[in-house]
């Protein structure tokens, strides 16, 4: 199969429907993977990244010196040494404490879930709008030869030997 | 292609962002700013976190075992300029809760400050109500109290009735336990 050829075939349905399964595919595997963290440190590190210090301005309990960042991550150390609680219970537990400004990654739930939804929404708005705007200014600035064009060009293939 | 069609378009999109601007409009004018002066929690109408601690010159306190009393969590450290302020009033109050048939426990908890401070503030400023030591900040987390001071009202039921961050005063606080008592009698 030589380029042209290749470039045809990806330029039909079954190329871009391979392509957005296979991204599809990669990005599922890139959710999936488990590569969480594995010791208790790496648990505690992990939450409290997580967690907003509720004292400074956009830092992470695990960034701040702040007491209350303090106080939170021996929290967060203590529950990880009980093992009752996973990662996601425990940052409940301090969301219901300190309520839903604590944590530094949205929620994918209620209003919150905005933020996630929004950026797709106009990315996708945005590429639908683009696309039909293209299309339009292409089909516009195909020339259409009148009359008097193709006369014009009659008349000078007449006049070259 | 006509140029009103080539408009149609345009306006779409211009409806569309304008229509982005607005929802985020609403969104910020809806969701909670945020304040921490607010004394909302999650808390509120939920049986009080697990408390267990010892006490600043000895013995244990457990929440759960002051059911059946009001009580009153302050917490506090000994620098915060808001605390020492609303301290003359705190004493007041339990001065006016003794004089009552069943007064409130008033507790205060030690928010990332010494014993020794403490100590010489309380023998100083009067307050001899017992002090909870909260070494590790774990009641203080399980309240989510990030800045002192601030003071919650426990019912006898062990559910938490009130949150007040910042400075309290003692007719806020006669009040308040006023009404909560009507309320527990029927009256309210």
């Amino acid at each position: 199969m030589n380029l042209k050829s290749a470039n045809r075939s990806i330029k039909r349905w079954p190329g871009w429907l391979v392509l957005a399964l296979a991204t599809f595919v990669l990005l599922a595997v890139g959710i999936a993977a488990d590569n969480g963290p594995q010791t208790q440190q790496d648990r505690i590190d992990a939450i409290s990244k997580r967690i907003a210090c509720p004292t400074c301005q956009g830092e992470s309990v695990y960034v701040s010196r702040a007491s209350s960042a303090e106080s939170i991550r021996n929290e967060i150390a203590r529950q990880v040494g009980t093992g009752q609680l996973n990662d996601d219970e425990i940052v409940a537990y301090l969301e219901d404490s300190f309520g839903g400004d604590v944590l530094l990654v949205p929620r994918s739930t209620g209003l919150d879930a905005l933020v996630w939804a929004l950026p797709v929404a106009v990315a996708v708005a945005a590429i639908a709008g683009l696309t039909m705007a293209f299309r339009r200014w292409r089909s516009q600035s195909l020339l259409v030869a009148t009359d008097d064009d193709e006369a014009i060009v009659a008349d000078l293939r007449k006049e070259v030997p | 292609m006509s140029e009103q069609s080539m408009r149609r378009p345009v306006r779409a999109v211009a409806l569309g962002v304008g229509a982005v601007l607005i929802a985020f409009l609403v969104v910020l004018a809806v969701t909670h700013s945020g304040a921490k002066e607010s004394a909302e929690s999650n808390l509120l109408g939920k049986p009080a976190p697990v408390v267990e601690a010892e006490l600043l010159g000895g013995g244990k306190f457990n929440l759960s075992y002051r059911k059946g009393s009001w009580v009153i969590l302050n917490f506090f450290n000994s620098t915060c300029v808001p605390c020492v302020r609303e301290h003359p009033e705190l004493v007041k109050f339990a001065e006016a809760e003794s004089a009552q048939d069943e007064p409130a426990e008033i507790y205060t908890v030690i928010n990332d400050d010494s014993d020794t401070a403490v100590r010489t503030f309380f023998d100083k400023n009067g307050g001899d109500w017992p002090k909870v030591k909260d070494d590790n900040g774990t009641i203080a987390v399980a309240f989510g109290v990030a800045k002192v001071p601030e003071t919650w009202i426990v019912d006898p039921n062990g559910f938490v009735r009130m949150r007040i961050t910042g400075e309290i005063s003692t007719d806020f606080l006669n009040e308040t336990m006023s009404n909560f008592r009507l309320q527990a009698s029927g009256v309210g």
